[in-house]
């Protein structure tokens, strides 16, 4: 695997505020990264780092081999981003702002601007004013911009924001896409974590500066044992016995258990022989927001 | 660099205020021709007498050289002298009928309004793209920070130029209409270095656009400099414009006083003394005032450049 970007202990202050502290952490090819953390974490501060919009306080950033220290120009031909919302000269057209990006680089074929037009569904108004547009239609825009150019990273800051589910759900798919047929990297940042859970393959924690933890969404799905609540009619004489082969702690209606599925199944079977009825068997997991919530302390 | 050029151009073009702009500028030539035409129509005092009128003219400019003739009004009477005399000795009479030139030469006020215009995109060409946000789609490119803001700079002086080409072009076209083609023997009286020299009037205005011109140039980048270092648009529209207008009349104020005012940029930005005329403050040259002029522009582009490539931008 090939890394395509990576942070070595970058740190960033305004003023006598530490905005960003000691941060590392790398991408990469055809990964699909998370940067997750509340509001003022720090995330949009980094990405502005990634793209050289701000300089960085200490450490360096590495883009596909180039540092944007010392090869700006190098290290950012391989990024599309947006930063915040995607802002375009509202007085042109979707298509005019296109070709605009398009100019300042090399080579890039008005086919390859009407592929790219096609691919975000934007092809009935993009000889709209881009002051005539809706949110969703702006994002989709702002996606345009960042592809034109085959990046080989994409920095998407809260793409999300202000999409309605089916927009969401769009911009999954893109991603889904862009990373499995055409390779890409991508970043995106967001505080929505049931969306990251869905979106990322590793998602990095930050929280005042400072990377709290990565986690590997996929190590989730593998883990072996599971949280089981049952909802039972009374367990009477059978309780003892339970707690000692199985360890189950009483809670609400019935109680709860650490068990693998095959042993969940053993367990119904038992209990459906004592005479005991079954409500419900639910599974818990634990989502990434509970684990968020715990890991932040909020 | 050619593409960044190309951007900013079609940026400034497809925005409404510059058709405003542009109209603005044509229908103030309209205007000043026709005015011209009215008044000349109304005008019937060329006469043959025109050498008893001057003589009578040096004869109370003598008198009042005497009595006001202080630092600036005495450079001012001295020169209206000589090219007098010279009309008398070589029958030149100071009334030739109206020509195109002449329009040409009126519609150089229209450079105050150039000046005004140009400094409007200057002052919204950096500002502007902070205050929109989209300086941070533009600088996410295989582009240095530097060469972005050169092509900026370039494009505002293009579209001086253009402005510039608008009101030259227009006011000859419409000249050529109102007056036809002007006489062979039409010549400017310039008073240069205390002598009175004879030019053609078509490179007179070419030379007097082109040196009037300058004063635009230096409020532009001047405007342009505020707009790069504190990215706000109306403080550089404001502080360009009030110096445009109150500029020269506060540096010449000056100047009756204090020998220093002569480092002031207003009191350099007329170079038109030095080809016709008196300069301000004894002892300013061309040289000199181009030694300042280099000084001013320089300064105000290693203030914009400095600033825009090391700022964070957190628009
Ligand atoms: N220009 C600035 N001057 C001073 N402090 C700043 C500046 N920009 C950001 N900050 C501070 O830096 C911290 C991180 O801000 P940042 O915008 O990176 O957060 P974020 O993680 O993107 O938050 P959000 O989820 O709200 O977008 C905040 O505490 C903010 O107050
Ligand atoms: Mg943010």
């Amino acid at each position: 695997m090939t890394t395509v970007l990576s942070l070595d202990h970058v740190s960033k202050s305004i003023g006598k505020k530490r905005i960003i502290d000691d941060l590392s952490l790398s991408v990469q090819e055809g990964e699909v990264f998370g940067l997750l953390g509340p509001n003022g974490a720090g995330k949009t501060t980094t990405i502005r780092m990634m793209v050289g919009l701000m300089r960085l306080g200490a450490g360096d950033i590495v883009i596909c081999g180039d540092s944007v220290k010392d090869n700006f120009e190098r290290a950012i031909k391989h990024v599309g981003a947006i930063v915040e919302n995607p802002e375009m000269y509202q007085h042109l057209t979707g298509y005019q702002n296109l070709v605009q990006y398009s100019r300042m680089y090399k080579g890039i074929t008005k086919q390859k601007i009407d592929e790219i037009v096609e691919l975000v569904k934007l092809k009935k108004n993009i000889d709209q004013k881009v002051k005539t547009y809706s949110l969703g239609m702006r994002q989709r825009l702002g996606l345009a911009q960042c592809l034109l150019h085959d990046p080989k990273l994409l920095i998407l800051d809260e793409p999300t924001n202000g999409l309605d589910p089916a927009g969401i759900r769009e911009i999954r798919d893109h991603l889904k896409y862009l990373t499995r047929e055409k390779k890409l990297s991508v970043i995106v940042s967001s505080h929505l974590l049931s969306e990251m859970e869905m979106m990322c393959d590793r998602i990095a924690i930050i929280q005042q500066g400072k990377l709290i933890d990565v986690q590997t969404i996929a190590d989730q799905q593998l883990e072996e044992k599971s949280t089981y609540y049952f909802e039972t009619s009374d367990l009477g004489k059978k309780l003892l016995q339970l707690r000692e082969k199985w360890m189950i702690a009483l809670k609400g209606e019935g109680f709860i258990i650490d068990a693998e599925k095959e042993e969940v199944a053993k367990l119904i079977k038992e209990l459906t022989e004592a005479d005991i009825s079954i409500y419900l068997v639910q599974k818990l997991t634990k989502t990434l927001e509970e684990r968020f919530l715990e890991i932040t302390g909020s | 660099m050619f593409n960044l050029i190309r951007n900013e151009w079609e940026k400034i073009l497809k925005k409404k205020s510059t058709f405003v702009m542009i109209g603005l500028l044509i229908l103030a030539i309209i205007a000043l021709s026709g005015i011209l035409k009215y008044v000349d129509n109304n005008d019937e005092s060329t006469g043959d007498e025109w050498q008893a009128d001057i003589q009578q003219q040096i004869e109370t400019d003598r008198e009042n050289m005497e009595e006001y003739g202080g630092r600036q009004l005495g450079t001012y009477y001295q020169r209206n002298l000589a090219i007098n005399e010279y009309r008398l000795e070589h029958e030149i009479s100071p009334s030739v009928e109206s020509n195109v030139w002449t329009l040409v030469d009126e519609a150089k006020m229209l450079t105050s309004f150039i000046g005004l215009f140009t400094i409007v995109v200057a002052a919204g060409i950096v500002a502007g793209e902070f205050s929109t946000g989209t300086i941070k789609l533009l600088l996410i490119r295989p582009m240095s920070r530097t060469k972005i803001l050169l092509s900026k700079y370039l494009t505002v002086i293009l579209f001086s130029l253009l402005l510039l080409a608008i009101v030259y072009g227009l006011s000859s076209i419409i000249g050529v209409i109102l007056y036809g083609f002007p006489p062979d023997d039409a010549v400017h009286l310039a008073y240069q270095n205390g002598e009175v020299v004879e030019r053609s009037q078509g490179l007179q205005l070419i030379i007097t656009y082109l040196l009037y011109s300058i004063d635009i140039l230096m409020l532009t980048t001047m405007a342009f400099m505020i707009s790069a270092v504190f990215r706000n648009s109306s403080l550089a529209i404001g502080l360009s414009m009030f110096l445009l207008f109150v500029g020269n009349t506060v540096a010449n104020l000056l100047a009756m006083q204090f020998d220093w005012a002569k480092y002031l940029l207003f009191l350099n930005t007329d170079l038109t003394v030095y080809f016709d005329g008196m300069p301000t403050i004894e002892g300013m040259t061309l040289t000199f005032s181009i030694i300042m002029l280099t000084l001013y522009f320089l300064i105000f582009h290693a203030l914009a450049f400095f600033f825009f490539k090391r700022r964070d931008v957190a628009a």
